[in-house]
This record gives structure tokens, sequence and C-alpha cells, in this order.
């Protein structure tokens, strides 16, 4: 962008710091007023980092890593317990304001009123409030009391105000839980068209799509603390393996009857080697040793999808196809094989089980290793549909028609 | 996008630069506060005018109850001072006396109470958005102002109706309301921050505007209170303008000494109070 200021930083954290005191609820009363030290935490220790003018920086962590308490301190909402930030320009940060409005006001009496509350001038709204009337999609019902309407207007009119702001710096912060697909993407051309206008960008996001989407650069929050500034792509990468690493405590399995016992299991890429991380739509196949003592009949395998909230998206089982199973004496292996995964991008929890005649559990087994799913062959949605794309060209001509299957060129397209 | 294009090159010449420090008694909030406070001049606007139009919305008789209010009090305490009582009023006809008195004590009461609630009332907006949130009891202080402005149309009446003759005198009003407004966001100001970590303070508020009604020349003249101990009935600064203003509007001498000690006084905590404001706000988000 503009080199014109080089020495100047448009945010410069120093050393910053934000220590909460923990309210203790079943505190005895009497001890109220004594000046025993209240509960310390510690949410940000020690951040420094700096944004250049123009630059895109995204900010991502866990969830309680401090993301939020970063957010209100650099939108000035809270004072920091030590260090310093340097704010250059006018910072806004992009929220939803709709719990500002008051519900006896018209849709245009709060657009005035959030974005006065926002540091807009009165004759700037009055200058884009066409565009944000059309940015919300609130047409008519713009003059109409904020009590009738639906909760997207609401939602979408409280956002819209906040997005119209010409910052220096903006500060985003969970765009993508606001409104519906299409409110979402026009949110993302806005934040792309001021990023282009040499806006400054700071993304805190849990959302790790859009930072890989919008950012140039990207810091890793943990715990409080940066653990790493690098390209999106590799914080990105960072997260979703420390993700994957975080030992969930799975319950020892319900072993009734351990005649069979399922002795391993992991995901291989096509040559046999051990995989963490696959792309939507990449090949995947899951190995399952098992060792049987006696022989036994009505055996069936299944294997689990779970999500980090614990959600099974998927699961197959073996009977599907072949019936149950029966299993002699002996170790052996089965293998669970597919061509295109569909899971969306992600981290996610494998369990297998090994289970008799549909009901009772021989064994249950959840891989020790998280299979982290990277943004591959799909372009938004909750899952991917193996496809194919076909072009057939009208018979206008006397020619008969012909299929005409896209080749790689297409594919691309595609990812 | 071209014209995003446009308009961030054309502030490009000037950046403020803004410093976000921990909050500590040293830096005093001086004039960097009364900066930012400048550049939200709209926001104080508008906000008042909004805290004026929802305050009376789907109410039949509108802002007609910025004067009922007051005056419904008045025939209540005119019935029972002036007709059981026998409160002196100092040769003006005792309605006209207290309605006098509860004017300017209506703006105090209402600036300080709705005032101190405010920062949480409006936690919302707080925990949200940064602005100088000394914003929020201000406008609850001009909404009472307007009010105030309503309510005197009732005043003149009764002036005309009592043949009392306004004269130039009557202008004292002016400063006496200014002062008066200065002192009620002062006080709406420190109880407003208190209040965000000591929530007992909206609750006793109520019984202590009460008590200070009573120790206010408000239903009495000042000249009521025995000499020996007035010098610590007129630190109380409602005391001034109180009396100050009722006699301005009937067109009596001034107690310039009450008012004089009232003016000190405020002088002295605005200043104070804004210091503590800026100080407990920079963690209000953290509590509220």
């Amino acid at each position: 962008m503009s080199s014109d200021h080089s020495g100047a930083l448009d945010l410069r954290l120093r050393g910053v710091g934000k220590r909460y005191r923990l309210a203790m609820p079943d505190r005895p009363r009497k001890r109220r007023w004594s000046r025993q030290r209240a509960s310390e935490f510690w949410a940000l220790r020690d951040v420094s980092f700096d944004v250049r003018p123009g630059e895109t920086l995204g900010i991502v962590g866990p969830n309680g890593a401090g993301k939020s308490t970063l957010f209100k301190l650099l939108a000035g909402i809270s004072s920091p317990t030590t260090g310093e930030i340097q704010v250059r320009g006018r910072l806004a940060a992009m929220i939803e304001v709709g719990s500002g409005f008051h519900p006896e006001l018209t849709g245009r009496e709060n657009v005035y009123l959030s974005g006065a509350i926002l540091g807009m001038r009165r004759a700037e709204i009055t200058a884009k409030l066409p565009q944000i009337v059309e940015f919300a999609g609130i047409g008519a019902f713009i003059d109409t009391p904020t009590k009738w309407y639906s909760s997207g207007m609401y939602v979408r009119l409280g956002f819209a105000v906040s997005a119209h702001i010409d910052p220096d710096i903006l500060l985003v912060d969970e765009v993508l839980a606001v409104g519906d697909e299409a409110f979402q993407e026009r949110c993302f051309e806005r934040i792309h068209a001021l990023r282009e206008a040499g806006t400054t960008i700071v993304l805190i996001s849990h959302d790790l799509n859009a930072v890989e989407r919008l950012c140039q650069r990207a810091l890793l929050l943990q715990s409080g603390v940066i653990v790493a500034d690098a390209p999106p792509l590799e914080i990105v990468r960072k997260h979703r393996q420390w993700a994957a690493a975080v030992n969930t405590s799975v319950p020892a399995g319900y072993r009734h009857d351990s005649v069979v016992r399922i002795t391993g299991g992991g995901c291989i890429d096509a040559l046999g080697r051990p995989l963490t991380i696959v792309r939507t739509g990449d090949p995947l196949r899951l190995r399952l040793p098992f060792s049987v003592e006696a022989p036994i009949d009505g055996v069936a395998f299944e294997v689990f999808f779970t999500t980090q909230g614990g959600s099974v998206l998927h699961c197959q089982q073996t009977t599907a196809l072949d019936g149950y199973m029966s299993l002699d004496t002996g170790s052996s292996e089965i293998e669970f094989s597919c061509d295109e995964i569909g899971l969306q991008p992600g981290v996610y929890t494998i369990t297998a089980l090994a289970s008799r005649d549909g009901g009772s559990v021989l064994d249950s087994h959840t891989f020790p290793a998280r299979l982290v799913v990277e943004p591959g062959k799909m372009v938004r949605g909750y899952f991917y549909m193996p496809h194919r794309w076909t072009m057939r060209r009208h018979a206008s001509s006397s020619q008969s028609s012909r299929d005409e299957a896209f080749g790689p060129a297409v594919r691309r397209v595609v990812r | 996008m071209n014209a995003v294009g446009v308009a961030a090159h054309a502030r490009e010449h000037a950046r403020p630069i803004r410093i976000i420090r921990p909050p500590t008694w040293r830096n005093l909030y001086g004039l960097d506060a009364i900066a930012r406070l400048l550049e939200y001049r709209d926001l104080l606007l508008t906000l008042s005018a909004h805290r004026l139009s929802v305050r009376y919305k789907q109410s039949i008789l509108g802002s007609l109850w910025a004067v009922l209010q007051p005056l419904a009090m008045m025939v209540v305490f005119t019935a029972v001072f002036s007709r059981l009582a026998r409160m002196p009023s100092e040769a003006a006809p005792y309605a006209l006396f207290a309605y006098a008195g509860l004017l300017p004590w209506t703006l105090f009461a209402s600036s300080v109470s709705s005032g101190t609630t405010s920062l949480v009332t409006n936690a919302m907006l707080v925990t949200k958005v940064s602005f100088p949130r000394e914003i929020l009891p201000a406008t609850y202080v001009i909404a009472a102002l307007v009010d105030l402005v309503i309510a005197s149309v009732a005043l003149v009446g009764m002036l005309v109706f009592y043949a009392v003759p306004v004269t130039i005198h009557a202008l004292w009003v002016l400063p006496i309301v200014a002062l008066l407004g200065a002192f009620s966001l002062a006080c709406a100001m420190l109880l407003g921050a208190l209040q965000v970590r000591i929530r007992d303070i909206g609750i006793a508020l109520t019984v202590v505007l009460q008590l200070w009604m009573f120790g206010s020349p408000v239903l009495y003249p000042l000249s009521a209170v025995p000499h020996s101990a007035r010098w610590w009935y007129i630190v109380n600064p409602m005391a001034g303008f109180v009396d100050g203003f009722r006699r301005a509007v009937l067109g009596q001498r001034l107690d310039l000494q009450a008012l004089a000690v009232a003016s000190i006084i405020t002088a002295a905590l605005v200043p104070l109070a804004f210091v503590v404001f800026k100080q407990l706000d920079a963690t209000v988000a953290d509590v509220v």
C-alpha cells in the first residue's frame, strides 16, 4: 500500500496485559469488606505486535484464548492493566449494534442514534443512509419502529450501520455470525472494498476460513499469549494441529464382551502411510486392526465421525452392504475407504466400534489422532458432494448433441 | 468502492494518534478527554433528543407530563403545607412559591436519579462500543433541562395569574440554571460511576433524594432556617440554587451568600467528578 508513511504504524501494542478479578459468588457475606485479594485471572499477558498501514491481520485462537479481551482493548471499550496501545487514526469496530436500538424508534432514527454512538457525524450518516438501508435490505421499513422488525432485519440493520463507517483501522469481530449467507457475503464484499481502499483491518475470529480468505498475516493467541505470528495458512494449520492434539478424555470404551478387540486404528493415505491432515474431497482410508479370541458371528463394525462439539456427523456400518460378519480366531484388519470425503474443513474425532447382532457393543476405540480437514474441493456449505460437471450442447445445428465432460480446467474453477 | 477510496485518501492528512494506557490517577484526562468529548457532540445531541422522544412515546398526554408532574406535586404540597401547616412563603402565594421551588428541585432529582443508573441501563452500549461515556449521564441532565423549560410555561402562567410583575431581574434564572445543571451533572457522574460497582447507591438514592428535598428550601423559604444552623444549611448547594431560582423568578432580592457557596462547591465538584468518572470508567465495561 502507501509507502509515504513508512515509519508510522497503525497499531502498536507493547506489553499489553489484562487482569480480571473473578467474583466469588459463594464467599461468606462477612468477608465482603475484608481486604483479601479476590482471585485474579490474566486474560492477556505481555501482548506486543504491530500493524502496518493497509495491512490485514487475523487473530485466531481457541475459545478463552483472550480474543474478546483483545478486541475490547483495541476498540477502547476497556483499558489494559499493563502496557500501552497506540492507535493511529480513526478506529472503528464492525459490530452488530442492534442491541443498542430503541424499539420505539424507527429504523431511521435508530440509524442516526447508533451511528452517533459509533462516532459518526450527523451529516456523514445522512450521506450514507441510502447505502446503509440497501446494505441491510430494509427498504421501505426504514420508517417503521424497530420493534416491528423481524429479528433478521434487526440484526442486519444493526450491523449495516457499523459496516458503513469509513475508518482508518477497521476492527472485525466474528462477522460471519451475523445474518444469512447472502448477508455474510455482502459483509465480506464490504470488507474487501475497505481493504482495497487501503483500510487497515484487524479480524478477530475463530472462523479460520474467514481469516484465510481475508488476511495477509495472522497471529495465534493461546491462553492470553501470542504463540505465533505468520502467514494465515500456517497459523490456521498450527491452530488445527493444536486443536487436534488436545487430549479429550474419552471413556475407556464399554467392553461388555472382549471376544473382539479393536487393537488400534488410524487414517492412512493411498500408500498406506499414517495421515492426520486431508483436504475436503480427498480420498481417505481408515485401518482397523482387531483380534478375535473365539469364533463369533453376527459382528458389525462402525465408524463415527464426530465434531469437536461432540455431535456425530457421519456413521457408516459394515452391515449396510455385506450383512453381519462371522469371524475366526486370530488377528485381522478391516479397512474403510472413501474416494472423496465430504467433511468440511475442521477437526474431527473418529471412533470405531464393533457390535454383535446389531446390539451389544463388543469394543469401541477412539483414534488417538484427530483428523484435520483443510479446505479443498469446496466453495461453501456444510458438506462436499462428490460430483462431476457436464456441458451439453443443444442440437440447434443438425449435429447430434454430445456430452462434454470438463477436464482439469473445471476442477480449478471448482477449487 | 471508489468513493471509499477517495474518502480514505482525503482523510490521510491528519490522523490523530491515540494512546491507551492503564488508568492512573496521574493523568488527569484533561484536554484529551475534552477534545474527544467535542468530537462526539453529535452523539450528545442525538441521544438527548432520543431520551425526550422516547420518554413520552405511546402516552396520550406526551410532553405535557413535564408540566403535570411538578404541578401535581405542587397541588399536594400546597394542600398539606399551606392549608394544614401554615408554612411561611415570603409574601408570595404558596402555590406559586412551591412550584417555583419544585422546578429546580425536579431538574436535580430527575437528572441524578436517572443519571446514576445510566451506565447500568445502557450496559449494552457500554460493553460494545467505545465512546465518551460521560455523555450518558449528560443526556439525562439535558433531558431534564428541556423538561424544566416545558414546565416553566406553567410557571409563567401562574406569575400572570397571581399578577407577579416579571422584570429583567428574572434573567438571573439563566446562570442559576446553568450552575444547577453543572452540579446535577457532577452528582450524576460521580454516583453513576460508583453505581456500577456498588448497586446499593441506586437503591438508597430514592430515600436520600426524599430527605435531601426536605433538607433544601423547596417547600419552605431559606429565611425560615434558624440563623445558628444557616452555615451548615447552605453548604448544601441545592439551598443556594433552589432559593436563588425562586427569588429570581419572584423578583425578590437574591441571597448572594448562599448562591456563592453553591457556585464554589459546584466549581470544585465538576472537575473532581470528571476525573473520578474517567478513572472508574476505564474498567467499567469489565464490571457492568
